[in-house]
């Protein structure tokens, strides 16, 4: 039986988990949300999580109805995402450590997403599509690695999806792709967008310069002239969130499709900030049913960042024996998914 | 990373006081986790006295020092609320009393 704390705050949310043997005891989050056409920079995201974390240590221990002794372990998110953010998680973890006397691991944000995500949905062996604001990963477990299939050679998608908002200025309250999708449901008009699948990798930077143009047309005419008719366009917002939907979550189906059909595989999971958008679900489901394979996806409790996965991923680690030195205890901006060797897995 | 740093380097020395001794220990091993960045050109040296941890900072020019003791400042701030809300191991309870949820420019839910 163990009862794992965990937090995370590798981006602009901040979150603390407590979970029992798989059992949620609490989950709890807040967002550090920027006017619209502005990105959160890392200076101030960690001035916000420090001015939250204590706060929500107290509320999951009183929705757990816990006290610090009744924990086994403490997890945090050692990586990877912008290095001031993750640190408030990690001086917190380790004196929380320290002070209540309990061992302390460091936890992939990756591996947190995908085992949250197979915990929740009860998908034994997916192909895993991770998609956030920093991440766009296609994943296969492999011989006690998860191993990256495919993944963007330049920006993630929600990294796309959440910068085509600033440039639109969109709301970032809740989120900016949750905005886009919005908009999104009031066009079906497709404009045309490059499409950018390179083998199992895709490309998103290309996109976002193209759509760019055609969102403010005439702004960038110095770094490349169009011809000038098509300075002029009736583009509205809503076409132009509807046809990048469609043409990036085209791209993702794809890769993941032929994951699925070199792995043998008929599960997919979507995990990450944009799994929780409606209309990649409905693209992936369409694709799933097609093969007689069947789609896994939650929602934005557990989809989007949360404390919750990194106490459920560090939970699994610690039942498996895998422990930290203290020293150890810091945080790596970098670090791949599958660099973690995946001790609690049997298959 | 000694080498690097000229014979003349500007240098600031820290002294902070804790409660207790266990308490400045548990501040000198969080803080002694994190290495300065490589290009920082900072030597910080960590030692404990015993209820007071000592922080000498040395480095080349005074900007990266100032840069290396801003950071500090920050893990310190952050260590000591969470000794403050958390240490002493009487806290070890159920918490009941109500929690104020400061901070601007936030989203909260409960997920």
């Amino acid at each position: 039986m163990v009862c794992a704390l965990g937090i995370e705050g590798s981006a602009n949310k901040i979150g603390i988990g407590i979970i029992r043997d798989g059992k949620v005891l609490a989950n709890v989050r807040r967002t550090y949300i920027t006017p619209p056409g502005e990105g959160f920079l890392p200076k101030e995201t960690a001035k916000h999580h420090r001015e939250a974390i204590l706060g929500l240590v107290k509320s999951s221990l009183k929705e757990a109805q816990l006290k610090p002794s009744d924990l086994d372990v403490i997890c945090y998110t050692k990586g990877p995402g912008m290095a001031p953010p993750l640190l408030v998680g990690a001086i917190v973890a380790r004196t929380l450590s320290l002070l209540w006397d309990i061992p302390l691991l460091g936890v992939n944000h990756c591996i947190g997403h995908i085992e949250m995500g197979r915990l929740i949905t009860g998908a034994q062996n997916p192909i895993v599509l991770y998609v956030s604001g920093g991440n766009t990963q296609v994943i296969a477990y492999s011989n006690k690695r998860y191993r990256i299939f495919g993944e963007t050679i330049d920006i993630a998608v929600g990294n796309c999806l959440d910068r085509f908002a600033r440039i639109i200025k969109l709301s970032n309250d809740p989120s900016p792709g949750y905005n886009i999708e919005q908009l999104a449901k009031s066009s079906n008009r497709y404009i045309k967008l490059p499409y950018v699948v390179k083998g199992m990798d895709v490309s998103f930077s290309g996109i976002l310069s193209y759509i760019e143009d055609l969102a403010e047309p005439g702004k960038r005419q110095n770094k490349r002239k169009r011809p000038q008719e098509e300075e002029v366009n009736n583009y509205s917002q809503a076409d132009l969130c509807y046809s990048l939907q469609e043409t990036i979550f085209a791209m993702l189906v794809e890769i993941t499709e032929r994951a699925m059909a070199h792995c043998g595989s008929n599960e997919v999971l979507i995990v990450g900030g944009v799994g929780c958008n409606e209309r990649l679900q409905e693209m992936m489901r369409i694709m799933c049913e097609e093969r007689g394979g069947k789609l896994f996806a939650t929602d934005e409790r557990y989809c989007i960042d949360n404390g919750l996965m990194i106490a459920h991923a560090g939970a699994e680690m610690f039942r498996s024996g895998t422990r930290m030195p203290f020293e150890e205890a810091f945080v790596t901006q970098r670090f791949r998914t599958d660099e973690v060797l995946v001790s609690w897995r049997d298959d | 990373m000694m080498s690097q740093i000229a014979n003349k380097p500007n240098e600031s020395i820290i002294r902070v006081p804790f409660a207790t001794p266990r308490l400045a220990e548990i501040a000198y091993k969080v803080v002694s986790v994190d290495q300065e960045p490589r290009r920082n050109f900072v030597k910080k040296t960590l030692s404990l006295e015993n209820d007071v941890l000592v922080v000498h900072f040395q480095a080349d020019q005074v900007k990266s020092l100032r840069t290396a003791i801003t950071s500090f400042f920050e893990c310190l701030l952050l260590l000591q609320d969470t000794i403050n809300q958390f240490g002493d191991s009487k806290e070890d309870k159920l918490i009941t009393e109500s929690i104020d949820n400061a901070g601007t420019h936030s989203g909260s839910d409960s997920a």
